[in-house]
């Protein structure tokens, strides 16, 4: 059916048409879902009214819990119950310790790289509990907007690695959403401020959420934001604020961190996020901590206690924000604005801060916590094509430099940090053994000398290049880096120009084989069957059928048709709409389509001929010729 | 899809003429026009072959805004429009008073942390960099004009030389700071 959609080139054939798209914001402590719904960007709240959905899943033996309820059991089954999975995201096993040792989960013995936690519903990696947290996020969508989905753009921190970018684009995919784009975190923020404000010029956008700080410099123009750099930590955030006072509670009690249960450490950790919290409207605050019958203790955790607590790390994003202007070749005065997002922003003492380094009042009168997902949604209606002649264009940056193994472990970097993406790079290779046909290249990700000290990403093994003499092959490696920060590799033999194939072995993350198996036990708990599935596929199928067919006859049926044809048609067009609502199988909804298409042919052909005569109208063959 | 590029040199693309100084407004407004064109996120509804395009494209986009941006990146490409192709380099031969220049340089750099305010001794070596970097472009440019390739191409390796002090300095300036944690 894909002809009838043939349609002048720069005219869309259904210009009309609105699609459904979500933007997502898959926080550390919160997760947000937002839409444009009749030309305005907001974010959805649950049936219950509650717009933030807090990123906790609690897993029992037969059912998942998901947000404000799971997080109110999060001390009593405190096993079960995951919180901050984000940290989690493409880390791997040997990551753990850095994460810090009070993470109170039980984590199972396995021979993969990508951590498993133990709950009663089973082993859980990050991917796929972050993709529980999405598949409620994506509902909310589907039941608030009553259609299905185009898809979401899902934002990520600017400074996510490759190896946390394909984490979340793989959630994504198990929770049955089509990712239209990975979005940096900051830019989304910007997208949304800029649009409201109107605001041109240089920008900063600081974003400390709950696990993860990102700083980007960005120039707005006409609808253009174009980031010039971007730093951060993807390990930092409001998250560690707590972890320090909850330290500090220990240490008071003369307590130690490691004789205390798992349900008390997480008891520990709410009442020193209670402290926190606290601390933005009051000078002081108590806390009373009952660690067991026998122990309460009582204390009060006044400013100047926290700001030596958290100086320390707010100066670390200090540290990156002056690493990031570098990088954007940026005075501090040619900032006009510094846009503060993420809860943690909600701390007087970072906004003080911060307000002291750049010299400019920050702002605060965007909601931090809702920006990131405003913003998405922003981008999510645009690349559906809801916006066709709009002027949003956004330009981001690879966050950090990608590299590859060389002699002696060292790594040679082939694309340097904050080189604008997509962009793609070739480097040769050659052989260093008679009648080598395979290698292996090791990409890393970091901004150190040695291999060691970043972070590796993946091999990818070139295979099935021909035997040549040592030396003599000349293989092209191409990196490319797609607008998601994702990188592909491809490999050409350049004497022969054989193509060799790529096997990739990431580091950190899932074999497709691996997501291929989660996704269809996926499905089998959901309680969803094979013929469903296919059921659905063909509903959407036929959906786009008669959108083409009515947008095609109401272009030029009356031109093009018969009075005979155009009945024919219709009838048939009918029945398949019936069975896109009734059919009970695939099969049966499949015929009709079949049938729709072979009385349509005809004027398919038509259709076609038509357009290649408008188009040629006034050129000369021999034009056409030169393609 | 504009169809352009692939054959264009990347000054042409941006409707720019070849030169060490590039009007840089036009470098931004025109890359910014390109983007809106051929930029991935204009083609997500489009088919895999288009998408495929609209991402090759704007990496050569990409690839030549970084090119021409960069002061000494730019030189470099413009030898190797004139057939000089300086990456591989092995023979660096550069003159001896300019190495001298650069070894005190280096002392200087290697002493930073003894001084009193390192991080303001910093800045002030980034200054002179920066001086010495100027000076060098305007004698690529009489040089390159004159068709002085061979002397167009040492002051190359010179400004690679500065660059890459400049990047060490700065390198070093991020150390410092961690350390004053």
């Amino acid at each position: 059916m894909a002809l009838l959609q043939i349609s002048e080139p720069g005219q869309s054939t259904k210009p009309h048409e609105h699609k459904f798209a979500i933007g997502i914001d898959l926080g550390t402590t919160n997760s947000l879902v937002a839409s444009v719904r009749s030309g305005k960007a907001d974010t959805l709240a649950d049936t219950n009214g509650q717009h933030i959905l807090p990123s906790v899943v609690q897993y029992a033996a037969d059912s998942i819990l998901v947000g404000q309820q799971a997080k109110d059991n999060q001390v009593a089954d405190s096993q079960n119950t995951i919180s901050s999975i984000k940290r989690l995201m493409g880390r791997g096993i040997s990551d753990l310790k850095l994460l810090g040792d009070n993470l109170p989960y039980a984590f199972a013995e396995t021979e993969s790289s990508v951590p498993r936690i133990k709950t009663a519903a089973g082993d859980k990696t990050a991917v796929e509990i972050s993709a529980d947290i999405l598949k409620v996020l994506k509902q909310r969508g589907e039941l608030t907007l009553g259609d299905k989905l185009e898809g979401a753009v899902i934002t990520v921190p600017a400074y996510f690695d490759d190896a946390q970018r394909q984490a979340t684009k793989d959630a994504a995919r198990l929770a049955g959403i089509n990712v239209l784009r990975l979005l940096n975190e900051p830019t989304a923020a910007a997208v949304a401020y800029g649009l409201d404000s109107g605001a041109e010029g240089v920008v900063a956008v600081y974003d400390l959420g709950g696990g993860t700080f990102d700083v980007s410099i960005m120039q707005l123009k006409q609808g253009v934001f174009e980031v010039l750099s971007t730093g951060g930590d993807s390990a930092l955030g409001g998250d560690d604020f707590d972890h320090a006072i909850a330290e500090w509670i220990i240490a008071q009690a003369g307590l130690n961190a490691n004789d205390l249960s798992a349900g008390t450490l997480r008891l520990v950790l709410q009442e020193a996020c209670t402290a926190k919290e606290n601390l933005s409207e009051q000078n002081q605050s108590e806390i009373t901590i009952k660690f067991d019958e026998s122990q309460t203790w009582f204390g009060t955790l006044t400013r100047d206690i926290f700001h030596d607590l958290i100086d320390p790390m707010i100066k670390k994003t200090l540290m990156s924000c002056r690493r990031a202007l570098r990088d954007a070749d940026i005075e501090k005065d040619q900032v006009m604005d510094v846009v503060m997002v993420g809860g943690s922003t909600r701390a007087l003492r970072v906004r003080e801060l911060v307000g002291e380094f750049f010299d400019v009042q920050p702002r605060v009168d965007i909601d931090p916590d809702r920006v990131v997902a405003i913003g998405a949604a922003i981008q999510a209606n645009a690349l559906a094509g809801n916006d066709p002649d709009g002027n949003l264009l956004l330009m981001d940056v690879l966050p950090l430099s990608l590299g590859i193994e060389t002699m002696g472990g060292l790594a040679e970097k082939i694309i340097q940090r904050n080189t604008p993406i997509p962009v793609s790079r070739a480097q040769d290779f050659t052989t260093y053994k008679d009648g080598q046909t395979a290698m292996a290249v090791h990409i890393v990700q970091g901004e150190r000398e040695l291999i060691d000290d970043c972070r590796s990403l993946a091999r990818f093994e070139l295979r099935g290049f021909p035997p040549h003499v040592a030396g003599s092959a000349r293989i092209r490696v191409t990196f490319q880096v797609d607008a998601d920060g994702l990188l592909s590799v491809t490999a050409k033999e350049e004497n022969s120009g054989v193509e060799a194939s790529v096997e990739v072995k990431p580091s950190y993350g899932l074999q497709d084989s691996e997501i291929e198996s989660m996704l269809k036990a996926s499905m089998e708990f959901a309680g969803e069957d094979k013929d469903a599935r296919s059921l659905r596929e063909q509903q959407v199928e036929a959906d786009r059928v008669l959108e083409a067919i009515d947008s095609a006859m109401a272009d030029d049926a009356d031109e093009m048709l018969s009075e005979d044809e155009k009945t024919l048609i219709l009838e048939a067009r009918g029945k398949l709409q019936i069975a896109r609502h009734q059919a009970k199988d695939a099969q049966e909804l499949k015929a009709e389509m079949a049938h729709l298409e072979k009385v349509s042919a005809e004027y398919v052909a038509r259709r076609m001929n038509a357009s290649v005569q408008k188009t040629m109208a006034g050129h000369k063959v021999e034009e056409f010729n030169n393609d | 899809m504009p169809d352009l590029l692939f054959s264009q040199n990347y000054f042409e693309i941006f409707s720019l003429d070849v030169s060490t100084h590039p009007d840089l407004n036009k470098l931004n407004e025109n890359n910014r026009e390109l983007q809106r064109l051929v930029h991935p996120d204009k083609f997500a509804n489009s088919d895999e072959s288009e998408k495929r395009q609209a991402m090759q494209k704007t990496s050569l986009i990409n690839q030549a805004f970084n090119t021409l941006k960069d002061p000494v990146l730019r030189l470099q490409y413009m030898l190797s429009l004139k057939g000089i192709d300086m990456n591989g380099e092995t023979d660096t031969a550069m003159d001896g008073g300019f190495l001298m220049e650069q070894m005190e340089l280096r002392e200087k750099i290697a002493d930073v942390r003894t001084q009193a305010d390192p991080l303001e001794e910093l800045d002030a070596i980034t200054k002179t960099l920066k001086t010495t970097s100027k000076n060098l472009i305007a004698e690529f440019d009489q040089n390159f004009q004159d068709d002085a390739l061979d002397k167009s191409r040492e002051v190359v390796r010179k400004l690679q030389f500065i660059n890459k002090a400049q990047k060490e300095v700065a390198e070093l300036s991020e150390q410092i700071e961690d350390e004053l944690l």
